[in-house]
């Protein structure tokens, strides 16, 4: 089985400073948020610059460029809606480390994403959503059948297609946490790749209770055979449960330092 | 081998109709494929496409019987490429070469020298178990009357014959005993299946390369005779190898039926006259996929090493392997020597025993049933404890056999020295260094 | 129909580490694919034979193994010897005497011994160490001192005193460290992880990840060269992609099928042979398993696997 693969959520333009940098072109502190989280283990790293619908392609350029020129061809999520701005991401990107990730395509509005990632050799993280939160799994898979066959329609190998349940906040909806779980049990009997914005789960949560209820939610759906996750690696608790359990799944060789490297 | 969902939904008709009872095509793959559901389920899955699935969740690769009685050895049937993932099923089978192009002297020296090798190692019986016979067209011997001597020696053969005619008279002499006929090629497979099928034996199958192989392989199961080797032998040792290699992952890893049956290796072929080539080469092929390893001759230089490796190779790797416990005399013990004791888990008695050997001094090395496990993990298990030394000793009238009273045990469980020396009145009890390589100074100092 | 196997070429590849210097120098490593596998894209670099001397010199040899050295009586004479044989790609050198428990010669003793077969020889170098850790970390940090130069391997590194030996051998005189594990893949991997955090570059790290005869207790060595190779390879873990050197000979000439006589047992035949073949099978195995040196003393045997792995790559 293959290491648990971490994309680091912080480039954001949900954040007053990366959106502040990424308008004004301003490289330090994205090259300072970048390494902090590759130095915490993250495999690949989210550029979400928002809808960007003026300046979108060339800031994505922008932001490959200067990421993949700084840290060795670090692998990339791109994140935005604007589809221009993706391909014009990846005409400039640099897959030595790793294909690029389209994020994201769902079975509504987004599910064009999946011929772009097609036409691109990328990977697609394929929400397993229509127009609105699905009710239960059945409906969920109903999505994921419609996704994957659109990736092998044109012409994609299953594993490229990242399916994600999406995560869903215990406060509000605690019921729901179970059924999500057994949605990755049923992509991994599929033989299907998964990942997703695992934290969500704890959102509006005192902060300091927020690594716990990640750590202890990342540990039941490796179990449950989670193959990705998009998160904060910075997070130590949670980077440190996601190496214990690549142990116990026998995804990488224990030694006694594994948590140092 | 196991399929996943993907691939049952990858030939479902994904029509999403609910007729099965599942709510999408993806929902009723996963169901097959966790086998909570059959396939017939669906009104709508097409002939072929169920024929692919059962195809899919055969075995990787044949098991193949040849020789018959105590001398029927089964080939292939292995689902790994690694001894670690799950244990190799089919020992790998040594063959000895002779050749009807030999002289009468050579040939019977080369038979006599088959019995030679005779002993048994963790009861286990090691001796030469299979004769090559080789034809060779206007060969100075009569390959019949060949066939017949090497299967008065009672092990089961390969007649490596391409000559249909001729493999048929010789099976007519020895097909009671299950030889294996290496005879098929492209040119004449099928007369030589005919004919091994006729004679209820296994087939070899040869060629210029395994392009050529394959498809008389692929030939021969359309004739409906599965019943096959593969002779894995090309024109050098790195093409054997390579052929050797490639046709069992493609049988094992990605579940090419074609290549899914055993293999010859034939070293006497490749490496002629060269025996200690021969030998390194055929721990190689024991490791690396050889069914059938032929070689010019099996004495015991080849025989001491190579039956060990293969019992190293083809054990369990999660069940250790053991020594049968008993009283071992080591550098001629006798009942006034030493005595030491240790587990039966065999790593440790091989290690202890040796350095025992080394040491020069007679003693006496007792191994009680310790459930296979090393010294620590016996102990901490309860299987090596004063009482199950007790037990061991009473079982098998250690007293009434040895007259020494002096027992060394192992230094990692010192702790028990008080409580052994309780149980066993008028034993010295003696504690052994930690470590076996500090053995032979430890014994010597004794002494 | 032609066959066409799938090519099993991984993303991942085992680390270059170069030994000894010049012409003569052999580099290890560098293959994506498992041993012998040429099939699966090319090996650039075969693995190497090395022949191992010691410093009792002949003393404890067999007589067949003491036959092809005759007239040599210094250790000099004999490096030179054993240099010469067919299949020989580097020397190693064990410090057997400076075993506390056995002979327990003096580490000034033992590095006089050591730089007069350096001196002797232009082969690269794997010095080797007297099995008892305390005595190994004074005596390796003084033989990786006197190698200054030579870029040699200084076996074995371990547990108990890594820290000394890995950073005289890996950071004060730029040799090679041979990380010593038995059968123990989460050790061996741990060590490298340590000696990585000391400071060593990852390229002059070496393994030595465990050794034993075919027939005692061979399946541990094996599974764990398959592992490591499995990690190093297909999981990309970079803590297990350092080249792996076993020495062979140490032990399988004191198994019993090597050293009892003719006499002894006479259905066993001859002893030399038997010595050979326990020998060159042993090594074969290894480097199957993924061994990419391996370390023996038989010059029969050297010329044998020399061969092999010619025909092989």
């Amino acid at each position: 089985m293959a290491k648990f693969i971490t994309i680091g959520e912080r480039l954001s333009t949900t954040a007053p400073a990366v959106n502040k940098a990424f308008t004004q072109r301003d490289p330090e502190p994205i090259i300072a948020r970048a390494k902090q989280q590759l130095d915490a283990g993250a495999t690949y790293l989210d550029v979400n610059i928002g809808p960007a619908e003026s300046d979108g392609e060339d800031l994505m350029k922008w932001a490959v460029q200067l990421l993949q020129s700084e840290f060795d061809n670090v692998p990339l999520a791109l994140d935005t809606s604007n589809k221009k701005a993706i391909e014009a991401g990846i005409s400039v990107y640099n897959r030595s480390k790793g294909k690029p990730i389209v994020n994201s395509a769902d079975a509504a509005g987004r599910i064009e994403n999946i011929d772009l990632a097609a036409a691109n050799d990328a990977i697609v993280i394929a929400l397993c959503n229509g127009e609105g939160i699905a009710k239960d799994n059945d409906e969920r898979m109903g999505y994921c059948q419609l996704l994957l066959e659109r990736g092998l329609e044109h012409g994609m190998e299953a594993e490229d297609l990242w399916f994600d349940p999406l995560f869903l906040v215990v406060k509000g909806m605690q019921d729901k946490q179970m059924q999500i779980l057994e949605c990755i049990k049923m992509f991994s009997d599929m033989g299907l790749n998964s990942t997703g914005g695992l934290s969500n789960n704890s959102n509006g949560m005192p902060k300091h209770i927020r690594p716990i209820m990640d750590s202890a939610m990342v540990a039941m759906a490796m179990m449950q055979g989670l193959t990705s996750a998009i998160v904060n690696p910075n997070d130590t608790r949670l980077m440190e449960t996601i190496k214990s359990c690549d142990v116990l799944k026998n995804n990488t060789l224990y030694a006694d330092s594994y948590l140092e490297i | 081998m196991a399929l996943k969902g993907l691939d049952i939904f990858k030939l479902s008709p994904k029509k999403n109709c609910k007729e099965c009872g599942s709510p999408t095509c993806m929902a009723f793959s996963m169901k097959v494929a966790q086998g909570a559901v059959d396939v017939s389920a669906c009104p709508y899955f097409s002939e072929e496409a169920k024929a692919q699935l059962s195809e899919a969740t055969a075995p990787p690769m044949k098991t193949v019987k040849i020789g018959t009685g105590s001398e029927e050895f089964s080939l292939g049937g292995e689902t790994v490429l690694e001894r670690h993932e799950k244990t190799f099923v089919s020992k790998t089978r040594y063959a000895a070469f002779v050749c009807n192009c030999m002289d009468a002297a050579t040939i019977d020296a080369k038979l006599a020298q088959i019995p030679v090798v005779e002993y048994e190692r963790i009861s286990e019986r090691m001796y030469v178990e299979m004769i090559y016979v080789n034809y060779k067209e206007g060969g100075q011997t009569d390959y019949v009357e060949l066939v017949k001597k090497a299967s008065a020696l009672g092990r089961t053969m390969v007649l490596g014959c391409t000559d249909v005619d001729v493999a048929k008279a010789a099976l007519a002499v020895c097909k009671d005993s299950k030889p294996v006929l290496n005879g098929a090629t492209a040119s004449n497979y099928e007369a030589m299946s005919a004919a091994a099928q006729e004679a209820g034996v296994v087939l070899g199958v040869g060629g210029a390369n395994m392009s050529e192989i394959y498809d008389t392989v692929k030939a021969l199961e359309a004739l409906g005779n599965k019943n096959l080797v593969i002779d894995t032998t090309g024109a050098t040792i790195k093409e054997t190898f390579a052929n050797t290699v490639q046709l069992r992952k493609a049988a094992i890893k990605d579940g090419d039926r074609t290549c899914g049956y055993p293999s010859i290796v034939n070293l006497a072929k490749l490496a002629s006259g060269d025996m200690h080539l021969q030998s390194a080469l055929a721990a190689v092929f024991t490791i690396k996929y050889g069914s059938i390893v032929v070689m010019e001759e099996i004495t015991y230089a080849e025989a001491l090493p190579l039956y060990g490796l293969r019992q190293n190779i083809f054990t369990d790797p999660q069940k250790p392997m053991r020594v049968e416990p008993g009283i071992y005399p080591i550098n001629g013990g006798d009942e006034n020597s030493l005595c030491l004791t240790t587990v039966d888990f065999a790593l440790t008695y091989f290690l202890v025993s040796g350095e025992l050997e080394r040491s020069g001094v007679p003693c006496n090395l007792i191994i009680s049933d310790a459930g296979g496990l090393s010294v620590l993990t016996a102990w901490a298990a309860g299987k090596l404890s004063s009482s199950s030394i007790e037990k061991f000793w009473k079982e098998q009238d250690i007293e009434g056999k040895i007259k020494c009273r002096k027992l060394v045990i192992p230094g990692k469980v010192a702790v028990l020295k008080g409580e052994i020396e309780a149980k066993l009145p008028g034993w010295e009890i003696i504690i052994a260094p930690t470590e076996a390589a500090q053995l032979v100074k430890f014994l010597k100092d004794m002494a | 129909m032609p066959f066409t196997a799938k090519s099993g070429k991984f993303n991942a590849s085992i680390k270059t580490v170069t030994i000894g210097t010049g012409d003569k120098a052999i580099t290890l490593g560098g293959e994506n694919v498992l041993p012998f596998y040429t099939f699966d894209a090319p090996i650039e670099n075969a693995p190497k034979v090395g022949i191992e001397i010691t410093d009792f010199g002949l003393e404890n040899e067999p007589e067949c193994i003491k036959k092809y050295y005759e007239g040599c009586t210094t250790l000099a004479e004999i490096a030179k010897k054993a240099a010469s044989f067919e299949g020989v790609d580097f020397l190693c050198f064990r410090m057997e005497g400076g075993d506390p428990n056995g002979a327990n010669k003096s580490t000034e003793e033992l590095i006089a011994a050591l730089k007069e077969v350096a001196d002797a020889v232009d082969l690269p170098l794997v010095v080797s160490g007297s099995k008892n850790v305390e005595k190994d970390a004074e005596l390796l940090t003084k033989a990786a001192e006197a190698l200054q130069g030579r870029n040699a391997v200084i076996l074995p590194a371990r547990e108990e005193n890594y820290k000394t030996v890995g950073a005289a051998a890996g950071l004060a005189y730029n040799q090679v460290v041979g990380a010593e594990s038995s059968v123990d893949i989460n050790l061996a991997k741990q060590l490298n992880v340590l000696l990585t955090q000391l400071g060593v570059n990852a390229s002059s790290i070496a393994m030595n990840v465990g050794t034993a005869t075919a027939g005692y207790g061979y399946e541990y060595v094996a599974s764990t060269m398959q592992r490591v190779k499995a990690a190093a390879l297909s999981q990309n873990d970079t803590q297990l992609q350092m080249p792996i050197i076993t020495p062979v000979a140490s032990e399988t000439w004191a198994v019993k099928e090597s050293v009892t006589s003719e006499a002894d047992i006479p259905e066993w035949g001859d002893q030399e042979r038997r010595g050979v073949d326990m020998e060159v099978q042993t090594a074969a195995a290894d480097l199957a398993c993924g061994s990419n040196a391996v370390i023996l003393k038989h010059p029969t045997s050297i010329a044998t696997i020399s061969k092999m792995i010619k025909e092989l790559i």
